[in-house]
């Protein structure tokens, strides 16, 4: 079977960090880039801890663009469980790998552009602020000919916010932008806190990464440690909702995921609310569902398809 | 010698065509391009009638580029003249000349990042809905630092509005761009209908325009056969002619009277578009925009079918002008 290809739109990121490693040893996925926006830290960062990220997947063939360095209109907000250089306590080596010449949003002008003259589809996997996205959309609507789905992590629809009330990190930062791609008539796939709250990193399991991972062991264990959130009483158990390597587990593994389908309306004007996201389970909007909206996760299968993969590190000792 | 190298983004539409036509004869302006957006007419037509300004002109080294089909968030609004769509053989002849590859925004900033290298900044005359200005500059940090001013017409202070009670079409279009370029850092000259609406043209102005070859012709039947007038709201016969000021204002300022302000703009409700300016220092903001408030009527009409004038005048300096730079 042919791999199916895949850009990643993230901003590492712990979780970011893991979903990259764990996508880095599948075959079933082709990587055509990486491109990293403004968001759990500075774009400076996000780039940095990308190329940084390759290296220690050892894949310094996928190449990395940078993205846009703010969000549309809001300023910049950061994630708050990430540390102060988005690896935890992990300090990588200095990335040999260099960012390349050409932006993110060019990249994926010309990637989605290319795909739809050759009427191919790429996956877009979205694991941070839509900015990139929404405005490499605006600046030619045509792209949506090349995309095959966007699989995102961002939003909270039953299950409330995480960093305001109402909201979640990613949409939050940047709702004009996720507006823009709800609104872009991509089909979407939402891996949303309604999910991810499902599937928490418990310390037990993190001495199980521990002990599987080979050579990536030590700073894959020590970032996901840091991602505890010991917050029992919001999660039910320690640990730390294993938010973005979800939609690589999606394309991986879509058997293990449930979905809904409904109609994704993002809140950008009302301050009380800012980047809320709500799901039309029911019709009242009258327009028709836009989006896959992941409701039920086998977790436990989740976590041993990661053991599984991540595993593949001490297999892959030359990698 | 040029002291301003300008791009010029727009969205032509009738008035747009006069403030190109303007900058191509007017030889303190180096066009380095024109940057079309949707606005006044759909993206194709108002790429078409780019192209079309351009061959009629005769500066085929100006490139034209395309860029955003539509406001970053709202709702696509035309012009009230949308109808016009791509301006009709008849009015405005065809040529050859057709869009460059680039597009307008990596236009944008590509121009940006070659002025930081050569140490001279360009200027944006934004003369449409600012949605290729911002999206340009939501991308890159050095963007900014590339451009020396955005003189826009744009914005609606004691006048009110034209396209809503409050609301001046281009920010209408896209409030949201307009919040961006506002908050961007970039000095921002702002041309409101306050201003344009002071310098009225009649039949007798437009005629003059036929002094100036075929562009000056096509200019002509474009103001006559689309009345701008409104006797009921300015009080004498004429329209306006907005986009041309912003050209006018770097050719002479001194026809010019300003002033440095804080500028919002609503971006959302009944009044999204509308344009307050804090003359008065109400609000703890420091000023963005440096607001044209009166102009010298004579001296920009003046201004204005002069420059027309020299796209009749066939003497080869002017028609190779900028291409032996290309």
């Amino acid at each position: 079977m042919n791999p199916i290809p895949i850009i990643v739109d993230c901003d590492p990121g712990i979780d970011d960090t893991i979903a990259l490693l764990a996508a880095f040893v599948s075959p079933e996925l082709n990587i055509l880039g990486i491109t990293p926006v403004c968001g759990n830290q500075p774009l400076e960062r996000t780039v940095r801890n990308a190329l940084q990220v390759c290296e220690l997947g050892g894949r310094t063939d996928i190449p990395v663009y940078a993205g846009c360095f703010r969000p549309m209109l809001r300023e910049p907000i950061h994630g708050q469980f990430h540390g102060s250089t988005g690896l935890g306590h992990t300090t990588l080596p200095e990335p040999k790998k260099t960012v390349e010449t050409m932006s993110a949003v060019d990249f994926l002008l010309e990637a989605f552009g290319a795909a739809a003259e050759k009427g191919e589809r790429i996956t877009l996997c979205c694991l941070g602020p839509l900015t990139n996205v929404a405005v490499a959309l605006r600046m030619k609507p045509q792209l949506v000919d090349g995309i095959e789905r966007i699989v995102m992590m961002g939003g909270a629809y039953r299950e409330p916010g995480n960093r305001t009330m109402t909201s979640e990190f990613n949409v939050l930062a940047d709702p004009h932008a996720a507006h823009v791609v709800f609104s872009s008539g991509v089909p979407i796939v939402a891996l949303a806190l309604d999910a991810t709250h499902q599937v928490m990193l418990r310390p037990e399991h993190v001495a199980e990464f521990f002990r599987v991972s080979g050579r990536i062991s030590e700073t894959l264990a020590a970032l996901m440690a840091f991602w505890d959130r010991n917050d029992v009483r919001r999660y039910g158990s320690r640990g730390g909702p294993l938010h973005d390597p979800l939609v690589i587990a999606y394309l991986l593994a879509p058997d293990l995921f449930q979905t809904e389908k409904a109609h994704i309306f993002v809140e950008y004007e009302s301050e009380l609310c800012m980047g809320q996201t709500i799901a039309d389970w029911y019709g009242k909007s009258g327009q028709a569902p836009n989006a896959d909206i992941v409701t039920k996760v086998d977790a436990d299968g989740v976590i041993a398809l990661f053991l599984e993969r991540l595993g593949r590190y001490a297999e892959k000792a030359a990698a | 010698m040029s002291l301003h190298k300008v791009i010029i983004d727009a969205d032509p539409g009738v008035d747009d065509a006069a403030a190109i036509l303007m900058a191509l004869a007017s030889p303190e302006i180096e066009v380095l391009g024109l940057t079309i957006v949707a606005g006044n007419v759909a993206l194709e037509h108002s790429v078409a009638n780019a192209c079309k300004l351009i061959g009629l002109s005769g500066r085929l080294d100006v490139p034209v580029h395309a860029g955003a089909g539509g406001p970053l968030l709202r709702d696509q609004v035309y012009g009230t003249y949308a109808r016009i769509g791509s301006f009709d053989d008849t009015l405005v002849k065809p040529g050859s000349v057709v869009p460059a590859k680039e597009n307008a925004i990596q236009f944008i900033v590509r121009s940006a990042r070659a002025a930081i290298a050569v140490g001279e900044q360009i200027t944006l005359c934004a003369i449409g809905p600012m949605t290729n200005i911002a999206l340009a500059l939501i991308q890159h940090p050095d963007v900014a630092r590339g451009i020396r001013q955005i003189v826009a017409m744009g914005g609606a202070f004691t006048a009110l509005g034209h396209r809503t009670p409050w609301a001046e079409f281009n920010i209408y279009a896209d409030p949201h761009a307009a919040d961006i370029v506002l908050q961007s850092g970039v000095p921002v000259v702002l041309m409101p209908l306050d201003v344009t609406f002071q310098a009225l043209f009649t039949t007798d102005h437009f005629e003059r325009f036929r002094a100036g070859g075929e562009a000056g012709a096509a200019l002509y039947t474009l103001f006559s056969t689309f009345d701008r007038s409104d006797e009921q709201r300015f009080g004498r016969p004429g329209g306006p002619i907005h986009d041309a000021m912003t050209i006018a204002w770097l050719v002479r300022p001194d026809l010019f009277t300003s002033r440095e302000t804080f500028v919002g703009v609503q971006v959302t409700g009944l009044t999204k578009g509308y344009t307050y300016a804090d003359f008065y220092k109400k609000l703890d903001r420091s000023a963005n925009a440096t607001v044209v408030t009166d102009v010298d009527e004579t001296g920009f009409i003046e201004l204005l079918i002069e420059r027309i004038a020299r796209h009749g005048d066939t003497a080869p300096d002017r028609k190779t002008q900028g291409v032996s730079r290309a």
